[in-house]
């Protein structure tokens, strides 16, 4: 095909603006350690133990939260579990809630005076390293289900079939047809969610007490002391588990097509399992209920536990302290985070996956690389690098953070959909007398139209409870109403932030919800006969 | 669209096309060396080759999908090297047909029209002759998924067709489909071949597909023409052994593929 000179020119303003938004700022926090004695820093003790607590809590967590994910998996794709759309559902709430609200709901949960640990007369204390891999369990085994589960679902059953002939033993069968198979998306599922924990600042800042892990001293370091230099030190060392689970992801990542499923598990009658598999999502289930159990009566008591009067008061505070203008800023950001993240990652995979060329690997590499940077390291380079600039200090800046931040699952998201498109539209198109511009209209676009949906519900959502990128960029005009829920608990004002919690929560359901419905109708419409096409026939 | 014969000149055959010296090379793979044959009017050619001889290549080049390094594409007598894909007034047919899911039958085969400035009514009513053409008619209204796998390369046929070209280029369209589907849709093909009028080229890696189709064959080996000839006279006179070995299973597949057909015919 030739390459036209527009989409040569097109790919270079792309690369410019990843340039722009994600190279140079990291460059300029890079550049900002030159001022830095980073030996020093990383060599004091307060580090090397942050370092260890983040390390420490991260891999535990990270294993929990597998073994959990694992478990919810097998119960929802190979068991007579009852009610298995709902659980799914239920599963992946604590995906809707901003990581510091999970820890703020241990510590009304299990703090000094909190529900159970008055209700169930509890000892010992919530705060530190169990807190902090409970919390981070919590928000992060949703993540690892919804991989895990989604292998399990297209895994073909006709090894385990032919295994049943052979009379090889289930145990067998396990270690011999499903680690395998199970071997590269649970390396996925390890990476992604060690990443998602150790880069964490809401749960630790919330319930580590003095368990200090290397994000919340980077949070202190900035917030607190405005120490820039110390900040971008330890944001590099933050980078560096990261890029390694970026390239090990990379390494480890499927080229090939998921292969359909050949026959699907026939599931036979097994009470004992079906048992074990309902105990279990329960068990689950109340994990993830009672925090927001919790929220909703903290929200509507006038103040637990001393006052138990029924009141709308909290929340009028939490108005009265401009929750209103925080929560329009964050409908703006994140609808504007959604519609621009959508069209500009749709424009990049489609360079990226129909045509060739040096600049389409390039523009692919810079798509996928902000996986692997902390939202906190990416809010400090934007503020080092667009201080002084006229972005800095608006809503703009935040927007473009958090599409940064969030760029790479949606891109990969229509990468795969444009990829998996018939290769030869465009050359039919050019041999019919129709422009490429006019095949994307008309063809590729409307046929991605429910990854889209999938996309802008993935970049509002997360737009919508992020605390790390916005953290340092925001100010008291700009701020999005998830920051209010640390400046709420630094204040004691617990009734305030489990409201806000709520509000999110109750948001992101909403738009989930409406997104369920938009994509059940586009499925239903792509099944029916055509009704409208817009084609204007120009004459 | 309605009148495409071409049969008053009763001389000499004219060549449709001329490739003429034609090299292609991706890096420092060289796909197509010096590759130089004419196609007649309303002939049936088949490029015969196994995988990674260039033919695929070759194809995109006649079309100007692709770029030659060096050499010239003519069409009757005009040089079209140059000439964008849409105006060389050819149709290329792909391996899987590459129909739009997100459109209907009829718009499949209508939406060039419309995008090349045709009247909304006049393109509704060229696309409805098509569809009748190729026995579509009922089915104008379904997705192409709702469509057997031939009836998907008829409407890949139609939505060509639509644009008045020539010439088509079918590239390897049988290989998606089962035998007992590959043998009904050959004679289709032919039929349509003939009510249509057009010159084909069909590239294909199936011997007797080429053979049970072709009026000529052109055997490819590693970017290079073995030998362009009849059907019969590639098995009689072999060019090589390459060709000879390429052709041989055919002898014996030609005796069987001949007695469903003497059978039915008596």
């Amino acid at each position: 095909m030739r390459r036209t000179p527009f989409s040569t020119l097109t790919k270079l303003v792309l690369l410019a603006f990843f340039l722009v938004a994600v190279v140079l700022p990291l460059a300029r926090m890079l550049a900002n350690l030159g001022d830095t004695d980073g030996i020093a820093i990383i060599s004091s003790p307060r580090f090397a133990k942050a370092l260890t607590n983040s390390l420490l809590v991260s891999l535990t967590a990270t294993l929990i939260s597998l073994a959990i994910a694992s478990l919810l998996a097998w119960a929802v794709t190979r068991t007579g579990l009852p009610g298995k759309r709902i659980w799914p559902i239920l599963f992946t709430l604590p995906m809707l809630i901003p990581s510091i609200s999970h820890g703020m709901g241990l510590v009304v949960l299990f703090g000094a005076n909190g529900f159970l640990t008055n209700l169930l007369h509890l000892g010992g204390s919530i705060y530190g390293f169990g807190g902090i891999v409970t919390g981070s369990v919590l928000y992060s085994f949703p993540v690892a289900f919804l991989m895990i589960s989604d292998v399990l679902r297209y895994e073909d059953a006709t090894p385990y079939e032919a295994a049943d002939v052979l009379g090889i033993p289930k145990l067998r069968q396990f270690t011999a047809i499903t680690l395998p198979y199970l071997r590269k998306p649970m390396i996925a599922a390890v990476f992604t969610v060690f990443t998602l924990i150790v880069t964490d600042y809401g749960v630790p800042l919330m319930i580590g007490g003095q368990c200090i892990t290397l994000p919340v001293m980077m949070y202190q370091d900035v917030v607190g002391l405005l120490d820039f230099g110390k900040g971008s030190v330890i944001g590099l060392v933050l980078l560096v588990p990261a890029l390694i689970a970026f390239v090990i992801d990379l390494i480890n990542r499927d080229r090939g097509n998921a292969g359909f499923v050949l026959k699907a598990f026939a599931l036979r009658r097994n009470l004992r399992r079906d048992i074990f598999a309902v105990l279990v999502s329960v068990l689950v289930g109340l994990f993830v209920l009672l925090p927001i159990g919790a929220f909703v009566v903290l929200t509507f008591v006038s103040h637990y536990p001393n006052d138990l009067t029924l009141t709308l008061g909290n929340i009028s505070r939490a108005f009265g302290m401009k929750a209103g203008t925080y929560l329009l800023n964050s409908l703006i950001i994140a609808t504007a985070v959604a519609l621009i993240g959508c069209t500009v990652s749709f424009v990049v995979a489609y360079f990226t996956a129909r045509t060739r060329g040096r600049l389409s690997r390039t523009l692919h590499l810079f798509s996928i690389v902000s996986l692997a940077i902390p939202g906190l390291v990416l809010g400090l380079s934007f503020v080092l690098f667009f201080k002084g600039t006229l972005l800095y200090g608006t809503l703009a800046i935040l927007v473009l953070a958090n599409m940064m931040h969030f760029f790479s699952s949606p891109y990969l998201m229509i990468y795969n959909t444009l990829g998996k498109l018939n290769a030869n539209f465009e050359a039919v198109g050019a041999s019919l007398g129709v422009s490429r511009a006019a095949i994307v209209r008309d063809v590729l676009l409307p046929q991605s139209r429910l990854t889209l949906v999938e996309m802008f519900t993935y970049f509002f959502v997360n737009s919508m409870m992020t605390i790390s990128a916005v953290s340092f960029l925001a100010n008291s005009a700009t701020r999005p109403i998830s920051l209010m829920i640390p400046s709420f608990e630094a204040t004691m004002m617990l009734e305030c932030a489990a409201f806000v919690s709520l509000l999110i929560l109750a948001v992101n359901l909403a738009l989930s919800g409406i997104m369920g419905i938009v994509k059940k109708v586009m499925a239903e419409g792509a099944r029916a006969p055509e009704r409208t096409l817009r084609l204007e026939a120009s004459t | 669209m309605e009148s495409v014969d071409k049969d008053g000149a009763a001389g000499a055959p004219i060549d449709k096309l001329v490739v003429s010296g034609i090299s292609k090379s991706f890096g420092s793979d060289g796909v197509l060396d010096d590759i130089s044959f004419g196609v007649l009017d309303g002939e049936f050619l088949s490029i015969l080759g196994a995988s990674g001889c260039g033919k695929t290549t070759l194809l995109r080049i006649i079309i100007g999908l692709e770029f030659q390094d060096t050499g010239s594409i003519f069409k009757d007598g005009v040089d079209i090297s140059r000439t964008p894909p849409s105006k060389r007034g050819m149709g290329i047919v792909f391996q899987n047909y590459a129909l739009f899911e997100n459109m209907t039958v009829l718009r499949n085969v209508e939406y060039a029209l419309l995008r090349n400035h045709v009247a909304r009514d006049e393109a509704r009513r060229r696309a409805t002759v098509l569809l009748e053409r190729v026995g579509l008619t009922e089915h104008a209204d379904k997705r192409p998924h709702a469509l057997s796998g031939g009836q998907q390369q008829r409407v890949a046929i139609a939505r060509t067709l639509a644009m008045n070209p020539d010439m088509i280029l079918l590239d390897e369209p049988m290989s998606a489909l089962d035998v007992d589907t590959r043998l009904a849709l050959r004679g289709e093909l032919k039929a349509i071949q003939r009510e249509f009028g057009t010159t084909v080229i069909y590239v294909t890696h199936d011997q007797e597909e080429a053979f049970a189709l072709s009026d000529r064959i052109m055997v490819m080996y590693r970017g290079v023409i073995q030998q362009l000839d009849t059907p019969d006279a590639l098995i009689d006179h072999p060019a090589n052994e390459y060709v000879r070995s390429f052709v041989a299973d055919n002898i014996q597949i030609k005796i069987d593929s001949l007695l469903p057909y003497a059978r039915s015919d008596s």
